[in-house]
């Protein structure tokens, strides 16, 4: 049996068998609903529902409703049996604090009895979907951006970035917009996830940005429940926030400013390969008109460093940057795994939790 | 006594420029930003925004400010800590050292930066951690118990140890025995270490380290006509298809100190880009021939660099070259008085006692940011084997690897914390509250 490989996102979980050449089997919403099961089957009108999140800002948080999770996903949704669990792969962000890596094995060794474990960096994983080993990934996600550069499939820590500022701010800020300029209406966050998924895009520079501004093209957009808005210039907005943080209020530099002083941190002989080789990558990148000016900020950066994209190879399935994590997780998997480099249940037993540090990183 | 060996300790190493800070029984920090913080005076502006995620705590900071007219007022005052955060350009943001000459002067800033190492860098909660913390060896009884109180008053460690640069670095390298020469940030000092103790009345330092010779290059480039823009005061616009031009952006309310900052972070790139040990001892018309390095500042401006490449770290062996650099004359009173490296090593050794002097020679260990310089270990071994006394056998061990040598300190830390036979040399709380501060001297030699 293949192993599995699970790579659990502030927003969207994806789990699957490790064959790297084709999607995740399942990628679903991270957020679960508790329901307060009082015993009746009869639809209840108030019903106590509370939105859960366990993984927040990239990482575990609700270790309880993580394993109720992982328990469908890897019973139900996977096929796995009681009894016959196999060898499951998991992905960590930047900086994972060392109790978490601790708290998973445990998780999954004694609760699920699993039969082998392996966790790698989501920054390396990301390189290896494009086949590369060194290289810059800017992970764009829902909770969190990480920036971070790879010699040799490792990370090097103390020149990677990380932000606490992801897809859920941008949400928040566009339904925030929307509010304003539709008062009348009123929308639920899910809903704004998905406008903002089907009609965010990036200007192609700041002037064009400026001129969006003064004058845009309104659309209207019906929601589900009937009610019509009309959205304009937040479209760009919410692109262009991603290049100027400063719109959202906030004191930092845009990514790609960023990516540039992350890499002058790295030292000179490896910059080539560091630029050479950026991959960009989360559920941002894919906005429309995202690409264009990534590389358009990072022309104007000096010659010295100038961020040039990878494009993912042709055999790799299409929309490879929402996943890319769980392809490199695929395709390690498939080197790890057969070659005993991974923590098996004799050494768990063996060593405790604390041999995740020694064996996988 | 504190026996966890499944917890593993955290080493902090405060340095003059970096502070270091990681997990023991890992081959490198995980945390390293510059020990500088950035503060705005509160009292200046009305309320600044909160920013996210990223800054740093908050403190009450008796207003001690070097531009403030208001007299001994106590005011609140935000203070930014770590990389990113100094990254930022902020109005009236003036960036602050809490040492002075190594030693701690504001422990409010300590308290900050340590706490943005454990909150924001590390994701630990110290309460659960011993600590292991790095200090110079000219660290004072009363420094020793401000550190001592700060960690168990305000975090609550469970344990916590003070060792010595100097013997953290022989441990990295497997010496107990052995004479550290530590070129940092702010300072060179060369102590030897006998048996794993440091031999107080042999230890020498001189105030020339790795941020005076990038304020000896800066000086040097600027009398030679090229200015270092800062990262922030420029943005490069598109005005054609393929053509790019620089403007200048203005932003009045900046701080000279944060510029000084931001122009020095980039002059200590070009240093350790460019710059090489010469040979022999720097000579003026030598070198007004070489070929020029050039060098793409971030604004996209190419500097040459020439005969500086050499100079600068000449000013290692030879202090006194200080005074032909226009600008630096500040400097040119106390020149005379400080003595080269070759010298230093020499004098610390003669301090000691006859019989280790030969092993001393034999085992001289090179550690610290400037030490990375290329060539210095050749240099040193040459310069030092004709002043030495005829029968020493001079060796000068470096770590071939960049990141050993910078974080040598904190690799010691990190090999000694992990230390079966260490667990019982801890200061552990219930030591601190029986017997007090004081009694850290006792328990961390």
């Amino acid at each position: 049996m293949e192993a599995a490989v699970v790579d659990p996102g502030s927003s969207l979980l994806k789990a699957g068998f490790a064959i790297p050449d084709q999607s995740p089997a399942m990628i679903i919403p991270t957020q679960m609903k508790r329901m307060i099961d009082d015993g009746s089957m009869t639809d209840n009108p108030v019903v106590d529902e509370v939105a859960i999140d366990p993984v927040c800002r990239g990482y575990v948080r609700d270790w309880d409703a993580m394993e109720d999770l992982l328990h469908y996903v890897l019973y139900t949704g996977l096929g796995w049996e009681i009894g016959n669990e196999g060898q499951i792969l998991f992905t960590d962000p930047l900086c994972t604090p060392k109790a978490n890596k601790e708290q998973l094995v445990q998780l999954m060794f004694e609760t699920f009895n699993i039969s082998g474990f392996y966790a790698s960096e989501q920054a390396v994983l990301s390189l290896y979907a494009v086949g590369r080993i060194s290289g810059c990934t800017v992970d764009i996600g829902h909770g969190k951006i990480d920036i971070a550069p790879v010699i040799e499939g490792a990370v090097n820590h103390i020149a990677s970035r990380r932000f606490e500022f992801g897809g859920i701010d941008l949400t928040n800020f566009l339904a925030q917009e929307l509010g304003k300029s539709n008062p009348l209406v009123n929308i639920s966050i899910s809903d704004v996830e998905k406008i903002k998924q089907l009609y965010s895009c990036c200007a192609e520079d700041e002037l064009a940005y400026q001129k969006t501004q003064n004058s845009c093209p309104v659309e209207t957009h019906t929601l589900p429940d009937g009610q019509v808005i009309t959205i304009g210039r937040e479209r760009y907005t919410i692109g262009e926030s991603l290049f100027q943080p400063c719109l959202l209020g906030l004191e930092a530099h845009g990514i790609v400013e960023q990516l540039v002083r992350t890499i002058s941190t790295v030292s000179s002989d490896n910059h080539r390969q560091l630029l050479e080789n950026t991959v960009v990558c989360g559920g941002a990148s894919s906005m429309t008109g995202f690409e264009e000016r990534f590389q358009k900020e990072s022309s104007l950066s000096s010659s010295a460093i100038r961020p040039t994209l990878v494009k993912p190879p042709e055999y790799m399935p299409e929309n490879l940057s929402m996943y890319s994590a769980w392809v490199g997780g695929a395709i390690l998997a498939k080197v790890v795994f057969p070659q005993n480099q991974h923590v098996t249940k004799a050494d768990y037993d063996e060593t405790g939790p604390s041999i995740v540090h020694r064996k996988c990183f | 006594m504190y026996g966890g060996d499944e917890v593993s300790a955290i080493v902090i190493d405060l340095g003059s420029h970096t502070c270091k800070a990681g997990y023991a029984g890992e081959d490198a920090p995980k945390a390293v930003f510059p020990s500088v913080v950035g503060a705005i005076d509160q009292m200046d502006i009305d309320g600044t925004g909160d920013a996210d995620g990223n800054s740093g705590a908050s403190a009450d900071l008796q207003n001690n400010a070097k531009n403030n007219d208001s007299d001994n007022t106590k005011g609140k005052c935000k203070l930014y800590v770590g990389s990113q955060s100094l990254g930022y350009r902020r109005d009236h943001m003036e960036v602050l050292s809490p040492l002075k000459n190594g030693v701690v002067v504001d422990w409010n800033i300590v308290d900050n930066i340590w706490d943005h190492a454990f909150r924001e860098c590390l994701l630990v909660d110290p309460k659960e951690r011993p600590m292991l913390l790095a200090e110079q060896c000219s660290n004072t009884q009363e420094q020793r118990e401000r550190a001592a109180e700060l960690m168990f008053e305000k975090y609550n460690v469970p344990a916590l140890f003070l060792a010595k640069n100097a013997v953290l670095t022989s441990f990295a390298s497997g010496r107990a025995t052995s004479l550290v020469v530590d070129s940092g940030g702010g300072s060179t000092t060369v102590v030897p270490v006998l048996d794993g103790y440091v031999l107080q009345k042999a230890v020498t330092t001189s105030p020339i380290g790795g941020e005076f010779l990038t304020d000896c290059l800066m000086k040097s480039l600027e009398g030679k006509g090229i200015t270092i823009r800062p990262r922030y005061s420029f943005k490069k616009k598109e005005i054609r298809p393929g053509n790019l031009q620089t403007v200048d952006l203005d932003f009045p309310h900046t701080t000279e100190s944060y510029k000084l900052y931001s122009q020095r972070v980039i002059a200590t790139d070009i240093k350790e880009c460019v710059c090489r040990t010469p040979d022999s001892p720097y000579d003026e018309s030598a070198y007004s021939n070489i070929p020029m390095t050039p060098y793409e500042l971030p604004d996209g401006q190419i500097i040459e660099v020439g005969s500086d490449r050499f100079k600068i770290p000449d000013i290692l062996f030879n202090p006194s070259l200080v005074q032909t650099i226009p600008g630096m004359e500040s400097f040119a009173e106390i020149a005379p008085s400080i003595r080269g490296l070759p010298k230093m090593i020499i004098e610390s050794i003669n301090k000691c006692d006859v019989d280790i002097r030969r092993e001393l020679f034999s085992t001289i260990l090179l550690t610290g940011g400037t030490a990375s310089m290329q060539q210095l270990k050749e240099r040193i071994e040459k310069d030092l084997l004709e002043e030495s006394p005829q029968a020493a056998r001079v060796k000068v061990f470096a770590s071939g690897n960049v990141t050993e040598r910078r974080f040598s300190v904190w690799i010691g830390g990190s090999i000694l914390a992990s230390l079966g036979s260490f667990q019982q040399m801890w200061f552990s709380k219930s030591e601190y509250e029986e017997q007090g501060a004081s009694y850290i001297q006792r328990k961390c030699p």
